[in-house]
């Protein structure tokens, strides 16, 4: 056996990869030569899209392509959403805040050239409410009306200041409405035009869709017929990417925008060639306990839960989240008209913690806390939180049981009402305290908590105060009454808003981030 | 050789039909039965109880989907159209959620027979046709791995086992326990990290560069269908892109190669036909190739058989971390969003897989063992 036939094989082999392997890299372009031309760009995230319709999207990776294809009536300009300004039209408000008017502005086209029409405006909003998709509770009993060629009114049965902020929602992206019916379009349930819109965009935004694959990438091309200033970038190309991979394809220059980033991945970039855009996100987490004694006899107990919102070191919480996270005083995120001040939230205090402990009965009994563990909120996972949570309440005596399972069962649970305690989040519908009357007895999260209508009459009393407020001020003034009337009788204990970090590649030389819709892709230079 | 004569035995031991006709003894009985070569009617019959199987796994898949303890309307609807009880009910009328099990069952049964697997409630498209993008991406990168690892994996073991006991077949057993050894997500950063960020030797994730644009759809394979369009930058692109994920996958399948290959040769190395072989004097190669590495193949085979079936299920990590989109990705959205279209449909794709390279195994047996096919 001198001569070794399998050892001739093997190297023939070996050789046989090594040109496999040289062949590829000589084709493939190793790491920075991919990186496009100046003309496109490459944003990469993990996608949560389902849909590009905007009537039926509502995720923030679909929020942030319908924004670059469809126009709104308002808008926000950059990252600021405290104030909304005209988009396709300008509005007034009337009559108690009840009635908005709109009037289209001239001169807007769709990407086939024809003009948007008061029409289009109509059809798109009617469409949101009839198709009774995620999206339509915004525009929950709101009449619309088109009252003369170039007006169009919206009637809330109360007041309604929120409708200013509620409208540049990508969601209520104005369609062309000619195009949408001869593809199937609606306004009501029998609407086909889905399909048609996850192929093609009927927008007037500065983009047109050129491909779309929900799972994996979507690429957009500039508008020729924009009737606005054109963007910089002729071709965008929005991949499905892990965060790992995102920070060394960012840095590589195999991408130029990174959108998920978590702050430990931050840390460890090279900042000679990235740039990092670092501010508080619009979701909020939240422990829930829940108020039926069939559920828990101790988180329904109203001693357990001061003991609770007393036991937890709000501090450390906040530390876990990393640099840029903030911690509002309430519900209502930092950024948002009627935000509660930290130093206005609750507090850890170990004394009045176990003091109140105390006072409940609890004598160690297992409470069990839910959360989901497969998810990432903009890169962080319940897991650490919960173990930190159970830590801190385990010093002044609870007995917390962790019981994290995957999102898609645990939320059937909680939205049923059944957790004892959970942890949980909610992200912004829109950039206004009203979204966050949610937290209110007998409301979508207060009967979570099976917290029914009528429980606290004190909250339910000053819950009506903050709706029937107008101006900014009294409205800010009502909310934060409100949130505090929540944190010492409610139960919920508000913990943190994650960090939200935009990396940019050091050629991009202005992107703007958006709590809404991530990032404004017509605005990347 | 022996499986040519046995094949032309059976084919002259079939009486001429008109014979019968003419001078049988037995008029009443007439001659119906066709001669069917056995390995072919050993196909039709494993083809038959495949399509049994599939329904069986169908009906397993259907039923574990409805065990879950979850909603999957909820899994679909935003916090605030989930508490809207309208809203609710239209989402589990579209999705079919309204009907008891059986009658779902037999509803998706009947789309089934006509091609129709549903829609995804996660991407609200064809599952077929997410398929029919996923499924390319995993075959391309199945294919790429699999042929690496038979040559390499079947090259060391045979190696190793030709050597045994020297430092050759220490190191190749050392290597073969590593690739088993080594989680593959930790593979792939580790592989990405080196070869893609710091060397730059390799292209980055995904099955193109982001300026590519992919080449004109007809097997879904970008290196076959760029070269059908005459695109070769394209395919390059492809070619590039192949070789970090389909070497992390190719890793775990060679250290298990090499392992059944040697464990395999060494047994056949004893065998008195080719001790006899080479007392006859029959040069080195002749006796590997010819006698000793036919007489191994039978395990090698189930091995790669399984193998390949198991790479192309899908690897949902090696693809999370190289951002290929394949049916694994797909059928992890699928699973953790309980989008049941998606979770059926590949449960039943996963299913006609393994029942297909088993068919095509056992196949290989019969040309390989003519003891299989002629029992």
């Amino acid at each position: 056996m001198k001569s070794n036939p399998v050892g001739k094989a093997a190297s023939a082999a070996a050789a046989a990869i090594i040109l496999f392997v040289m062949t590829g890299c000589s084709g493939g372009g190793g790491g920075a030569a991919s990186s496009g031309d100046a003309a496109s760009v490459v944003v990469e995230t993990s996608f949560d899209l389902k849909t590009i319709d905007p009537a039926r999207q509502f995720e923030p990776t679909g929020s942030m392509l319908d924004h670059a294809l469809y126009e709104s009536l308002l808008t926000f300009k950059g990252g600021d959403v405290s104030k909304p300004t005209d988009g396709l039209a300008s509005f007034k408000l009337s009559d108690g805040d009840k009635v908005m008017t709109l009037t289209m502005k001239d001169g807007a086209t769709f990407s086939d050239g024809s003009p948007v029409t008061v029409d289009d405006a109509v059809f798109s909003l009617q469409r949101v409410q009839g198709i009774a998709g995620n999206p339509s509770f915004m525009l929950k009993d709101v009449k619309i009306e088109k009252t003369a060629d170039k007006t169009l009114t919206l009637t809330s049965p109360r007041p309604n200041p929120a409708l200013a902020f509620i409208l540049p929602n990508p969601s209520l992206g104005i369609v062309n409405s000619k195009v949408v019916k001869e593809n199937g379009g609606t306004t009501d349930k029998d609407d086909k035009a889905e399909a048609f819109l996850n192929k093609t965009s009927a927008g007037s935004g500065s983009y047109t869709l050129s491909s779309y694959d929900a799972n994996s990438q979507v690429v957009l091309e500039a508008s020729p017929k924009y009737h606005g200033t054109a963007p910089a970038k002729k071709r965008v190309v929005v991949r499905n990417v892990a965060g790992e991979t995102q920070a060394l394809n960012i840095q590589s220059g195999e991408s130029q925008v990174a959108l998920d980033l978590n702050p430990d991945q931050v840390k460890q970039l090279d900042k000679s060639a990235v740039n990092v855009l670092t501010e508080p996100s619009t979701d909020t987490v939240y422990l829930m306990m829940n108020q039926s004694p069939a559920i828990s006899a101790w988180t329904s107990n109203a001693d357990f839960n001061t003991a609770v919102k007393f036991g937890l070191d709000y501090g450390k919480i906040l530390a876990l989240a990393g640099d840029g996270a903030a911690r509002p005083g309430g519900v209502v995120p930092s950024e948002f008209l009627g935000a509660l001040p930290t130093e206005k939230g609750l507090q850890f205090d170990f004394a009045a913690a176990k003091k109140s402990l105390a006072a409940s009965g609890y004598n160690g009994e297992e409470v069990v806390l839910s959360y989901p563990n497969d998810i990432t909120l903009d890169g962080l996972q319940m897991q650490p939180f919960a173990e930190t949570i159970q830590s801190q309440l385990k010093a002044v005596g609870i007995n917390l049981k962790l019981a994290p399972g995957p999102e898609a069962t645990e939320l059937d649970n909680y939205r049923a009402g059944n957790e004892q305690m959970g942890l949980w989040t909610w992200g912004a519908d829109y950039p206004d305290p009203s979204d966050y009357l949610v937290y209110l007895p007998g409301q979508n999260l207060g009967l979570r908590a099976v917290w029914k209508e009528g429980a606290n009459s004190e909250i339910d009393s000053l819950g009506a105060k903050a709706v029937a407020a107008s101006g900014d001020a009294a409205r800010s003034t009502a909310y934060q009454d409100l949130q505090i009337a929540l944190n010492e009788r409610g139960p919920f204990v508000s913990l943190f808003q994650p960090v939200k970090n935009l990396v940019t590649v050091k050629s991009i030389e202005s992107a703007a981030a958006n709590p809404l819709w991530l990032i404004d892709i017509e605005n990347i230079k | 050789m022996v499986a040519s004569d046995e094949v032309m035995s059976s084919t002259l031991s079939v009486a001429d039909p008109g014979e019968s006709g003419r001078g049988s003894s037995l008029p009443d009985v007439p001659r119906t039965r066709r001669y069917i070569h056995p390995l072919l009617r050993y196909i039709l019959i494993r083809i038959g109880l495949g399509v049994v199987l599939v329904f069986g796994v169908t009906l397993v898949t259907f039923s574990l989907t409805n065990l879950v303890p979850g909603d999957p309307v909820q899994a679909v609807l935003g916090e605030q159209a989930s508490a809207n009880p309208e809203i609710v009910k239209q989402f589990r009328a579209d999705m079919g959620l309204d009907k008891p099990p059986p009658v779902q069952y037999a509803i998706y049964i009947g789309n089934l027979l006509q091609g129709n697997l549903g829609v995804s409630a996660q991407t609200k498209t064809p599952v077929a046709s997410d398929l029919a993008v996923a499924f390319p991406a995993t075959v391309e990168l199945a294919v790429a791995a699999i042929v690496v690892s038979i040559f390499i994996g079947i090259g060391l073991g045979m190696w190793g086992a030709l050597r045994r006991g020297r430092m050759t077949d220490h190191v190749i057993r050392i290597v073969s326990l590593v690739g088993i050894s080594i989680p593959t997500f930790w593979l792939a950063l580790v592989v990405y990290y080196v070869f893609f960020f710091k060397l730059h030797a390799l292209p980055g994730s995904g099955r193109l560069s982001p300026i590519t644009v992919p080449p004109p759809n007809v097997t879904g394979l970008y290196t076959i269908d760029s070269l059908i369009a005459g695109q070769w930058k394209t395919a390059m692109d492809a070619l590039g892109h192949l070789i970090m994920p389909a070497s992390v996958l190719a890793l775990f399948t060679i250290g298990l190669l090499t392992r059944f290959a040697r464990s395999s040769v060494l047994e056949v190395l004893n065998m008195d036909y080719v001790r006899a072989a080479r007392a006859k004097g029959l040069p080195s190669r002749a006796v590997v190739m010819r006698y000793v590495l036919r007489g191994a193949l039978v395990p090698i085979i189930t091995v790669i058989g399984i193998s390949f079936g198991s790479l192309l299920s899908g690897a949902v990590l090696t693809e999370e971390v190289f951002s290929w989109h394949g049916i694994g990705q797909y059928a992890y959205n699928g699973a953790t969003h309980l989008d049941l279209p998606v979770v059926m449909g590949v449960g039943l794709i996963v299913g006609v897989i393994y029942i297909l390279v088993n068919l095509i195994v056992d196949v290989i047996y019969g040309f390989i063992d003519p003891r299989v096919r002629n029992p």
